[in-house]
């Protein structure tokens, strides 16, 4: 059954159409990867199934049910969770409190009960604490122990980003969008975070949408890949076959030389 | 039977045998402060019981005006509307018979004879609950009317909170100094009039509450709790990620409108509760005990204490009381002589306070230019003074010189700790002892283990070279090993 299926998906930002008539599904327990160059709308994307944008036309399903004009937060309520590509974590909050918030919609206690700390209260947060460190524990014990009341603040940029995947793993969700989970981070980090995004799907049964421009964590992992370029999607399909696809290595590197001439392909290849 | 021992782990804020020990420490040390309170008012001046008094007021309205600065995140210039509300609210429920009967019989009265009928005794009388009409139960009527007050001024809040969740920043903050001055403004129109008494308010409250230490102090503690534990709660967490990003704060699943609704509506209730205190510490109400003055008061006493910590703004709050209550020297008429020697030594204290300042953090050079100008400029000062010039002859009144030194003070702060006094850190027992763990825990020594392991970790090598200075980005600064918070 198709956990998340997006049809003809298209927005506009005045005269610029971030997404064009985009179209994909992801079936439960796959990790699919989206890819294109920069500009071809891969964040415009994560933004529109999350709720921060809503689309112009076009719609979204979550397990068969429209998302479309549900807020950020209604959205996690639901299963789909985020990390962003510059992360936007809580700097001044421990790297623990950071995985706790994310737990916080799934509080049923009401805020006075919170304040009397009644016994649900409690067990409640208990749970909380216990699932956070289990998420952390994803990443091996670098999170842990003194870590956990550190402010992220003082985390180095790879550690930040480890926080953050374990904060969105934390809010219960089903579906994780990972934008650029690598990015700044060197080869045998990426090499782990590629181990890290499999296990994910393995041990803890998330199904993934991973945007990213390392190719080789691309191949490595993905079920499907989706190619989008200037907001439109040019191919998909396994890794092999996209990566050959002549429309994605136009899309990356830009048309032969003798074709070029007069097509007014111009603009494209200074992309690359 | 003997009783599991659970080890501490680091999921706990502090671990279990401390905490035992932190509650005892609490509990002896909240002890002691009844008895140092009671010995303060039974022994002191009038003037120190009511400086004590107007500290816990203005402790209630500073905390309640932190979980909406400091933990939310919104900078919120309205404090004083809410607690204009609160005031009036709580004033004319409590007003006595003889009270009413003086501006019934005033010409100049706005109010109406079905306003004045309103008052907490009349609606006990109505629900047939007469035994609590009598002078002996004068408390019971102040506390539902101090609560009703905060009720309203929270429905307040609640107005005043929408319009946070479609600004930001400096924009929301002009909206909430604007709905002050329209709360203010709003009180003396002829709408409001008949219940508000115009520009004459209600002179003759009762002030044996609000001049009373253990009502104040009461309600202080009431407030201190509710504001902490909410702070240090999911939902607190939840405000504080509102504060520290919004948008991640939604993308987490945050209900964003909620929280800062939250946030506002139990402020402006707490606000409104010390407005009901303040009007009855000042034995009365009148629409110019609410100036946006009040609400700047607030500002530095939470500015000068840190944002982030509760007892940081309780000790901003004291010393801006202090400088309030005790600062009438400073505001008497002296020899210019005089006001230029008390120039010279704030200037030779300030190149001595520059001078630790800068051997605290270890700056080099400690004595720069600075230093020996400021010290320079004091001795010149001294000198001139102590050689009695004619220029001198004559005398000054330093009018407005509080404000002065408070804004002075303010000044000082955002320089040289802009987090303010306590900054971020609540004051804790741990910190007080100054207790550190030299040793490492079991955890801690497997998590070295496994991150100096190069089979295990994608760190490792980077650990290894973290020596270099250009290794910044592998190695997390490690510094906190205390314990506790």
């Amino acid at each position: 059954m198709a956990m998340l299926e997006v049809e003809h998906l298209r927005k506009s930002f005045g005269g610029l159409t971030a997404t064009n008539d985009v179209s994909f599904r992801v079936d439960e327990g796959e990790i699919v990867s989206i890819i294109g160059p920069n500009g071809a709308g891969k964040s415009t994307i994560f933004n529109l199934i999350t709720g921060v944008y809503r689309p112009d036309a076009g719609d979204i399903r979550f397990e068969g049910r429209s998302i479309v004009g549900k807020k950020p937060n209604e959205i996690v309520d639901l299963g789909i969770a985020r990390t962003f590509q510059n992360l936007r974590l809580f700097m001044y909050l421990s790297v623990l409190e950071n995985v706790l918030v994310s737990q916080h919609h799934k509080m049923r206690s009401t805020w006075l009960s919170a304040v009397l700390r009644t016994p649900a209260y409690r067990r409640q947060e208990r749970a909380a604490r216990e699932l956070a460190s289990e998420k952390l524990a994803f990443f091996g014990p670098r999170l842990m122990s003194f870590r956990l009341n550190q402010p992220v603040l003082v985390l180095s940029y790879a550690n930040r980003r480890r926080t953050e995947m374990a904060r969105a793993m934390a809010t219960g969700a089903k579906l994780l969008l990972l934008d650029e989970p690598s990015a700044g981070m060197n080869p045998k980090e990426t090499a782990e975070i590629t181990q890290i995004i499999r296990r994910m799907r393995d041990e803890g049964g998330y199904t993934i949408v991973l945007v990213e421009h390392k190719m080789n964590l691309v191949g490595e992992i993905s079920d499907r890949v989706v190619v989008l370029d200037y907001g439109q999607k040019i191919a998909e399909g396994d890794y092999h076959t996209v990566v050959n696809d002549p429309k994605v290595v136009e899309a990356y590197l830009g048309k032969k030389a003798e074709t070029d001439e007069g097509a007014g392909a111009g603009p494209r290849e200074t992309r690359t | 039977m003997t009783r599991a021992v659970r080890t501490p782990t680091a999921l706990d804020d502090v671990d279990p045998q401390r905490r035992v020990r932190n509650a005892a420490l609490t509990l002896v040390a909240l002890g002691l402060g009844i008895v140092a309170l009671w010995a303060l008012q039974s022994v002191g001046s009038t003037k120190l019981t009511q400086a004590l008094a107007l500290f816990a007021i203005w402790g209630v309205a500073t905390v309640s005006l932190n979980l909406v600065n400091g933990t939310l995140g919104i900078l919120s210039l309205g404090h004083h509307g809410f607690m204009l509300i609160g005031g009036y609210t709580t004033g004319l429920l409590i007003l006595s018979e003889e009270a009413r009967g003086r501006i019934e019989s005033s010409a100049r009265s706005t109010m109406t004879d079905e306003t004045l009928a309103i008052s907490v005794a009349n609606l006990l009388r109505g629900l047939g609950l007469d035994g609590l009409t009598t002078p002996e139960t004068l408390w019971v009527r102040f506390l539902i009317a101090i609560f009703l007050g905060g009720l309203v001024a929270a429905v307040a809040g609640l107005i005043v909170g929408f319009p946070s969740l479609r600004l930001r920043g400096d924009y929301l903050a002009i909206v909430t100094f604007g709905f002050g001055e329209i709360i203010r403004l709003s009180a003396s129109t002829r709408v409001f009039a008949p219940l508000t008494n115009g520009a004459l308010g209600f002179p003759g409250i009762e002030s044996e509450f609000g001049k009373s230490v253990w009502w104040t102090f009461g309600f202080l503690a009431f407030t201190v709790f509710v504001v902490s534990k909410l702070k240090y709660s999911s939902y607190g967490r939840a405000m504080q990620g509102i504060r520290e990003d919004e948008v991640a704060a939604e993308a987490m699943g945050v209900n964003v409108a909620y929280h800062k609704i939250l946030g506002f509506v139990i402020s402006a209730f707490f606000a409104g509760i010390a407005g009901g205190l303040w009007v009855s510490w000042l034995g009365g109400v009148r629409l110019d005990f609410f100036l946006f003055q009040l609400t700047f008061f607030f500002l530095v006493a939470i500015s000068v204490g840190g944002t982030g910590s509760i007892t940081g703004v309780l000790l901003g709050t004291a010393l801006v009381v202090f400088v309030r209550q005790y600062g009438d020297p400073l505001e008497e008429t002296y020899a210019l002589r005089t006001w230029a020697m008390a120039g010279g030594v704030l200037l030779l204290v300030a190149s001595a306070a520059l001078l630790g300042f800068r051997t605290l953090r270890r700056l080099r050079p400690r004595v720069t230019p600075a230093v020996l100008a400021v010290a320079a400029l004091a001795l010149v000062v001294l000198l001139v003074a102590a050689a009695n010039p004619a220029f001198l002859d004559g005398s000054f009144r330093g009018f407005g010189m509080r404000a002065i030194f408070l804004s002075v003070l303010l000044i000082v702060i955002m320089i040289f700790r802009p987090e303010g006094m306590l900054g971020r850190a609540e004051f804790s027992w741990a910190g007080l002892l100054r207790e550190r763990r030299s040793e490492p825990t079991d955890e801690e020594r497997r998590q070295d283990a496994w991150l100096s392991n190069p089979a295990l970790n994608a760190d490792a090598d980077h650990a290894r070279v973290d020596a270099a200075p250009d290794a910044a980005d592998a190695g997390d600064a490690r510094t906190d090993r205390e314990g506790g918070r």
